[in-house]
């Protein structure tokens, strides 16, 4: 399938009183048309920050995006002007944010906000646009949206914003669906809903979609393929299958064994991953997980492994992945 | 067998548009709602002066000078013999005229000049604010009173350059005077405010959420940075409208305001005032009504920004 956005050595840096935080550091990765991407990594690991400089929200000063390419449908995101990026934003790629409590406009009612991406971008005019929403509600499954479209936010519930949200995502048909962690702000059975509205939308719309969470549960069940992130790297990136049956990564591996079960012994306890990610103001020379990992060397100690593959579009960002395979029965046998 | 009786089916709930709910707020505070209706009447009062008022503002009567208050004259008449209720009805026509216009000024220049700074930063913000700690740096009355007292022969001269000499001579200046001197001096505060408000509300989720659908980055500022913003900003005014009503009564008790014979509750009481205080408590009415209608003015405007404060505010009622 067809390329629709490729990432290439982006780095995004912060310019702070305490120094300069690196936050992605020279990260790549592609997303085919319709297919999904999960981005997964602990709080802090760029997830966002990456997904924000793709759209170029990053706020500037302080933010500054310091190399790299974003290349969606060939054309350089990052060197086109700013109206050009307008009409990119919300239209061709749409982003739903992570708390629905406060990505909605308190003063503004529901219709008005969904009706603005449609009379920006597709040149609605305020009674199509109001048809037009009434539309996207129902698809988001809000009972009586004619009703709703008058209603401010706080007249909603946080899955119900959500699914405005996603709503308001949709409006355009953007080709990609960019998701920052939709539903972690959720309760649980609301979370289910959101993510089956998005497949059910994604089989109805086809658009790609980068979903980022920190919840490698809610991704096994959506994305194709996955990109686990860690201080601002891309350390492993496979398809979904393929990370959950042979992680390579100490880091992958770490995660996975850290994810309660309900099958579990009641007596059996969590194993988290000791220590705390580095500081970004001062990056380590080499693998920055060299301080929490067990599997370490003295070359990791020195040198920060690039991406190499190590099965069938399955790589890796490790020295010693080979060693990591046969040594992680003990962990796997916990996982799966 | 009989059929249950069902209550009727539920109707849809009202929905409140905030402005509702501020309404319902005001409605209930008493001393806003009081506020609010002396305002509301001074402005009617304002508008419909020719009608209300019963002579006009500046016609004396040498036959009927320093009059008690009578069925004539319900506020009696002073030295010259004008009648004091149209003079003070006529006042506030220009308390309101300038009022609105000193209102009109701070906006115009405070609203876009603290939204920039605070949106954008950098210089702007540099630039705005430090004209503003220049401003804030005099003693405000004064640097007020400074301006008024020097502006007028620049105005004058230019009022006459440009073919305006009728004009000049016919006291209608003397609002330029007034407007211009407090609105120099007014915007830096509400420019503050606003700036403090961007500074504040740029940072949350919708306004990132509507850059991402690609909003102009002047529509994100008028259509979700300041609404949002809004709630101090209209207590500022509402306060601030009570302080231009007090300083226009300055300057005019001051002589470098509005000068008689216009109408203006400050030089009607500066000229009363100058003349009967000898004589205390003769003539009293003739200080007294105008300083009471102006001070019900200044409070009116307090409580009713006091009342629209804990309106928009529910969370700091007191």
């Amino acid at each position: 399938m067809a390329t629709l956005l490729d990432v290439k050595g982006l780095k995004t840096e912060f310019h702070t009183q305490d120094g300069v935080v690196h936050a992605v550091n020279g990260v790549s990765f592609s997303v085919d048309e319709g297919e999904t991407l999960g981005l997964v990594g602990e709080s802090g690991c760029g997830k966002s920050v990456s997904v924000l400089s793709v759209m170029r929200l990053i706020p500037q000063p302080p933010g500054k995006i310091a190399a790299g390419q974003v290349l969606f449908q060939g054309r350089d995101l990052l060197k086109v002007d700013d109206e050009e990026i307008r009409s990119v934003r919300g239209n061709k790629i749409a982003m739903v944010f992570q708390d629905p409590m406060t990505s909605l406009n308190p003063v503004l009612t529901i219709g008005t906000q969904i009706g603005e991406a449609l009379e920006l971008h597709l040149g609605m005019t305020k009674e199509q646009a109001r048809k037009r929403s009434v539309e996207l509600l129902k698809m988001v499954g809000i009972p009586e949206a004619e009703n709703r479209l008058d209603d401010y936010p706080h007249q909603f519930s946080g899955g119900m914003r959500q699914r405005v949200m996603i709503a308001m995502a949709l409006s355009c048909s953007p080709q990609l669906l960019i998701a920052d962690e939709p539903t972690t702000a959720l309760d649980v059975t609301i979370q289910a809903q959101i993510v089956d509205i998005v497949k059910r939308l994604k089989s109805e719309l086809g658009m790609a979609i980068i979903w980022i969470t920190h919840d490698l549960g809610v991704i096994a069940g959506i994305a194709d393929r996955i990109n686990v992130m860690y201080a601002g790297f891309v350390i492993e990136t496979a398809p979904v299958k393929e990370i959950f049956a042979n992680p390579l990564h100490p880091y992958t591996l770490g995660l996975l064994a850290s994810i309660p079960r309900l099958d579990a012994s009641r007596k059996s306890k969590l194993t988290p991953i000791d220590g705390l990610p580095p500081d970004l103001i001062e990056m380590p020379k080499g693998c920055p997980f060299y301080d929490r990992c067990t599997y370490r060397t003295e070359r990791c100690a020195n040198e920060n492994p690039a991406l190499e593959l190590a099965a069938v579009r399955h790589s890796v960002a490790c020295w010693n992945w080979q060693d990591v395979q046969k040594m992680r029965g003990a962990v796997l046998s916990k996982v799966v | 067998m009989n059929q249950t009786a069902f209550l009727p089916a539920p109707g849809v709930r009202p929905s409140y548009s905030p402005s509702m709910q501020l309404a319902r707020r005001i409605m209930r505070n008493l001393p806003a709602l009081l506020g609010a209706a002396v305002i509301f009447w001074m402005i009617v009062v304002a508008i419909l002066a020719p009608v209300i008022a019963r002579y006009p503002y500046d016609q004396t009567d040498l036959n009927a000078v320093e009059q008690a208050p009578s069925a004539q004259h319900w506020f009696g008449t002073d030295a010259l013999g004008r009648d004091m209720f149209s003079r003070v009805v006529w006042g506030a026509r220009s308390a309101v005229f300038v009022i609105v216009m000193v209102t009109v000024v701070d906006l115009a220049l405070g609203l876009p000049l603290g939204a920039m700074a605070g949106y954008f930063g950098g210089w702007i913000d540099t630039l705005v604010m430090r004209v503003a700690d220049i401003l804030f740096a005099f003693p405000g009355l004064l640097f007020v009173f400074f301006i008024a007292a020097t502006i007028k022969p620049g105005i004058l001269a230019w009022a006459k350059s440009v073919g305006l000499g009728d004009l000049a001579r016919s006291g209608y200046l003397d609002y330029a005077v007034v407007i211009i001197a407090l609105g120099v001096v007014g915007w830096a505060g509400l420019a503050r405010l606003v700036r403090a408000q961007v500074l504040t509300i740029k940072e949350r989720e919708y306004v990132i959420s509507a850059h991402a659908i690609g909003v102009p980055t002047w529509k994100v500022i008028f259509r979700h940075v300041l609404p949002n913003s809004i709630a101090p900003i209209v207590v500022a005014l509402s306060m601030g409208m009570g302080d231009i009503a007090l300083s226009e009564g300055y300057l005019s008790f001051l002589g470098i305001g509005l000068q008689p014979p216009a109408p203006s509750w400050g030089n009607i009481l500066a000229d009363n005032a100058g003349r009967y205080w000898r004589t205390f408590p003769q003539m009293i009415w003739l200080v007294l009504i105008p300083g009471l209608v102006l001070a019900a003015v200044v409070f009116a405007f307090n409580f009713l920004g006091d009342g629209l404060n804990e309106a928009l505010n529910p969370e700091i009622s007191t």
